[in-house]
């Protein structure tokens, strides 16, 4: 049953260029081909009733798309973003056809690194605290690590898709 | 060939070619003598029929859809009606196919070949002995006139199906150059002809359509693989193709105005003859030497590629006017002329298709420009602009891009005819079989819809008509006794109204009965026994789930569809469905529809910071409620009297878990929004104006939603959610009133 990997469901991550962001003190990077741009944070229209990673949606250029807060579906504390704070859209390709595009918001965009093979290893198993399912592996670069992430993973999976339950039990109402 | 008892082949007859068979057996069910109604249906299932080859097929089967081809051919070919005599036949072939479709699982002996009908067990005598077209290659050219009085529409339908199928052979031959044996292609090629000679044949061209038949004929023999593609036979299709194509553009020419009704010549006789050498499976007359093709741009052919490239080498087709042998057919030649000119300038007007999707974009560009557009006009530095000049140039701008948008959004638009005359066929058909008389009476054909709406329009109007012909119209005999016409009448129209569209159907049948609607209802359990309701009340609970009138089910009526199914279509269309009735005096139902899907009108409310749009098809009031028009029930529901009803009300910014701002309900607007039978009284902070948006999709991050019905970009560029009405009025709003009771006194 053992893979070389530690985590057999990794997409092992493939040596390229990477788009790497921070959110707080950690580094994460995005395979270059999945980003489709960066821009600006934005007024952001919030959905009512959605998973609290979940942001809302924009209009860009015409097209309304959602935004995720990337701390928030890493369990990460929340922060207030800054003025170096961005959304990076990103494109994923739809199983039926077509894309879609996802914008994710992290604190600063840094640079777009290549990668090769010596400096990637795979998601070290953590037992299960830090969920290691959005992964694709590890990058060591100039002493730092980055955490490269599987876009299909953090953007497509399914927790962002229902209706979270409705908020009866919400106790507060200005006009009561 | 030996005719009758081959062993049964182990599923040969896939379930598709059963259930083609079952298709012609209702077609065939109203087919009347002298009528061609029914004909072209049974001409495309047959060629589906002909079309499904799984695996092995007993040789009856195939003997039988050969021997129906042949009469099917033959009607087409002549009155282009039924007679009695071919009713028979098909009637008996459809027995007979039926059972060869059924024998094959048990592995019993076929049935026994029906003696009268024609041997069709030659298959290289099928084509001569049963098309009588035969002998046309040594006469004179054929010519055809179009009738275009009669015809128009069918003629414009031909005709643009016709430009699309001879591209399809073009591009097919380009293929077929460098791959002869690519089944799929082949396949389209003979598709192509075969579609081109059913409508031609319906539309009594004779000329085309047995041109289209002959290549067609040999098409079929390399398809069934007993003739191999050599250059000659990628000569003729080509040929062929050209001389069709003469035949559509000179049709085109002819729609356009341009020497209408003069009769369309274009040599064939050639192309024929040696089509048919082609099928008897020689190699066929050899086609003329090569030659140039005089550049005169006559032919639709594409230039094809360079010879090297194509692995059959072969010389392109010369143009036929020159080349006709028969000298007999020079007399009827010179229109050819006229028709060639006519061609040079056919640039003008025309269609072009166009993918949906890139027009669904360009309207979506355009709402984004009109957006844009705005909100550089609002921008205040913009405003402080004082100059005449600019103004004149803002205002000019705005001009054009409104133009735009409304030219864009009519690109969506067409004719509701489409739509609306396939029902007199359906009227005609169920009036037969129903013993009833009826005429469906149209109005307002000409006006325009977006076209999404119109495709999905169908269903609910078939439906709503059985209904009507099945139940609303009485039989002759009834309806002389109640003073009625023996004939019943429909009448269906389409009109604009309000911003929208309003589509009404009305019969002047028995009406609906509203004591028996209540005592269904009440059997259903869809009402109390004590229920107090008026008669519109009532009619309306055939909309309900689970409703339906009909006690005999017919056999095109009660096939399970309501008219709840009717009306959640219509709702899926953003619409809204009313009935009225006056019993004994008939039915009528109001159809409201927005005008596209694309852009709604909607009422931008505010709850708290955010701002939502409801579409305004869908409230019926708003307003400020008074101290005292809320009460609440159990302590737990509030509801708002409205004119003497109680509408339950939802607060919109609770149940959407946002805050809100109005301090007490009496701050608050309440928007009462309904959905079918339902209404809901929503609570918001504020109207903020009623504006058309663009609908955009949410995408699939929030398909699993139902809360949401789309977004729309707001004037300022920002994003605004369109509520989905349906959900707010269905959700149940109990346990999000708790606590509220204070409030609701207040």
């Amino acid at each position: 049953m053992t893979t070389p990997s530690s985590n057999p469901n990794a997409a092992f991550a493939k040596s390229g260029r990477y788009l790497t962001f921070s959110l707080g003190a950690e580094t994460y990077g995005l395979p270059v081909l999945n980003v489709r741009e960066i821009i600006r944070l934005c007024p952001i229209t919030p959905v009512p009733r959605m998973p609290d990673f979940i942001k809302g949606v924009i209009n860009l250029r015409g097209t309304v798309i959602p935004v995720l807060d990337l701390r928030a579906k890493f369990q990460m504390p929340e922060a207030i973003y800054g003025d170096r704070a961005c959304i990076i859209v990103v494109q994923l390709r739809n199983p039926a056809g077509g894309s879609t595009l996802i914008g994710a918001i992290v604190d600063t965009v840094e640079e777009v690194v290549q990668l090769n093979d010596p400096q990637l290893e795979s998601a070290p198993d953590f037992g299960g605290a830090p969920e290691t399912r959005f992964i694709l592996g590890l990058a060591t670069v100039s002493g730092g690590v980055k955490t490269l992430l599987d876009p299909e993973k953090v953007f497509l999976t399914e927790g962002l898709l229902s209706l979270a339950p409705p908020p009866s039990a919400e106790p507060k109402t200005t006009n009561a | 060939m030996n005719a009758n008892h081959e062993a049964p082949m182990p599923s040969g007859i896939p379930p598709e070619a059963c259930e083609r068979i079952g298709r012609i057996g209702e077609e065939l069910a109203f087919v009347m003598p002298g009528e061609d109604d029914g004909l072209l249906p049974i001409n495309h299932f047959l060629l589906d029929l002909e079309e499904l080859r799984g695996g092995e097929v007993p040789g009856a089967w195939t003997r039988g859809l050969k021997v129906a081809r042949g009469w099917i051919d033959e009607i087409l070919d002549g009155s282009g009606k039924f007679t009695e005599t071919s009713i028979r036949r098909l009637n008996e072939w459809h027995a007979y196919m039926s059972s060869v479709a059924d024998s094959r699982p048990e592995g019993r002996g076929l049935p026994a070949w029906p003696l009268d009908w024609a041997g069709a067990d030659d298959v290289s005598e099928v084509a001569p002995s049963v098309v009588p077209v035969a002998t046309s290659g040594e006469e004179n050219e054929l010519t055809c006139s179009l009738n275009l009085e009669e015809d128009l529409e069918l003629l414009g339908e031909f005709h643009a199906e016709s430009l699309e199928l001879l591209q399809t052979i073009e591009q097919g031959v380009l293929v077929l150059e460098s791959n002869p044996t690519d089944a799929e292609t082949i396949h389209s090629i003979f598709r192509a002809f075969h579609t081109f000679k059913g409508g031609a044949g319906f539309l009594r061209l004779d000329a085309p359509r047995n041109l289209a038949h002959e290549l067609e004929t040999v098409l079929d023999l390399v398809r069934r693989s007993e003739r191999s593609i050599d250059s000659s036979i990628i000569d003729l299709i080509l040929a062929g193709a050209d001389a069709l194509g003469q035949f559509t553009r000179a049709i085109g020419a002819q729609l356009q105005g341009m020497d209408p009704g003069s009769p369309i010549v274009v040599p064939t006789s050639d192309i024929i003859r040696r089509a048919k050498a082609a099928a008897r499976g020689e190699t066929g007359p050899l086609p003329p030497p090569p030659r140039d093709r005089s550049g005169n741009g006559v032919s639709p052919a594409p230039t094809l590629p360079p010879a090297e490239a194509i692995a059959v080498p072969v010389h392109q087709s010369a143009p036929f006017a020159p080349e006709a042998p028969s000298s007999s057919s020079v007399s009827a030649e010179p229109p050819v002329a006229p028709v060639r000119e006519t061609l040079a300038g056919e640039s003008s007007g025309g269609f072009v298709k166009l993918d949906t999707a890139k027009l669904d974009s360009l309207v979506d560009l355009v709402g984004e420009l009109v957006v844009a557009q705005s909100m550089v006009v609002e921008n205040p530095e913009v405003r402080a602009i004082e100059s005449s000049q600019f103004v004149r140039q803002l205002r000019q701008l705005r001009r054009i891009t409104s133009d735009l948008q409304s030219t864009a959004m009519s690109m969506r638009m067409v004719p509701v005819r489409g739509a609306f005359q396939k029902m007199t066929r359906l009227v005609r058909d169920l009036a037969a079989s129903g013993g009833k008389k009826v005429q469906l009476l149209l109005e307002g054909e000409e006006t325009e819809l977006d076209r999404n709406i119109v495709e999905k329009l169908g269903d609910p109007l078939v439906h709503m008509i059985r209904n009507s012909v099945d139940h609303g119209i009485e039989p002759p005999d009834e309806r002389i006794a109640r003073g009625k016409s023996a004939k019943g009448t429909i009448r269906l129209s389409a009109a604009h109204q309000r911003g929208g569209i309003v589509i009404r159907l009305s019969d002047d049948g028995r009406g609906l009965d509203p004591a028996r609607i209540r005592t269904k209802a009440i059997e259903r359990g869809l009402i109390r026994g004590d229920a107090g309701m008026d008669e519109s009340e009532l009619v309306s609970l055939i909309f309900r789930p689970g409703f339906s009138t009909a006690e005999a089910v017919t056999d095109l009526s009660g096939r399970g569809v309501g008219m709840d199914v009717v009306r959640s279509n219509i709702e899926g269309l953003s619409g809204k469905i009313e009935v009225q009735s006056v019993p004994g005096e008939g039915s009528a139902f109001t159809i409201l529809l927005p005008l596209t899907l694309a852009i709604i009108d909607g009422m931008l409310v505010g709850v708290g910071e955010d701002r939502y749009i409801i579409p305004t098809l869908s409230i019926r009031e708003s307003f400020r409620p008074q101290a005292g028009m809320v009460s609440t029930i159990q302590g737990r529901g509030e509801v708002v009297s409205v004119r003497g009803r109680q509408t339950p009300l939802l607060r919109l910014g609770r149940f959407l878990g946002r805050p809100t701002r109005a301090a007490s309900l009496e701050d608050a607007i309440i928007v009462v929004v309904e959905s079918g039978e339902a209404a809901r009284g929503l609570v918001v902070d504020e109207l903020l104006g009623k504006q058309e948006v663009v609908i955009k999709s949410l995408g699939q991050t929030f398909r699993h939603q139902n809360l949401l019905a789309g977004s729309a970009v707001l004037g300022d560029g920002s994003v605004g959610l369109i509520l989905d009405v349906d959900t707010l009025v269905k959700t149940p709003t109990f346990q999000h009133a708790a606590a509220t009771a204070d409030a609701s006194n207040a």
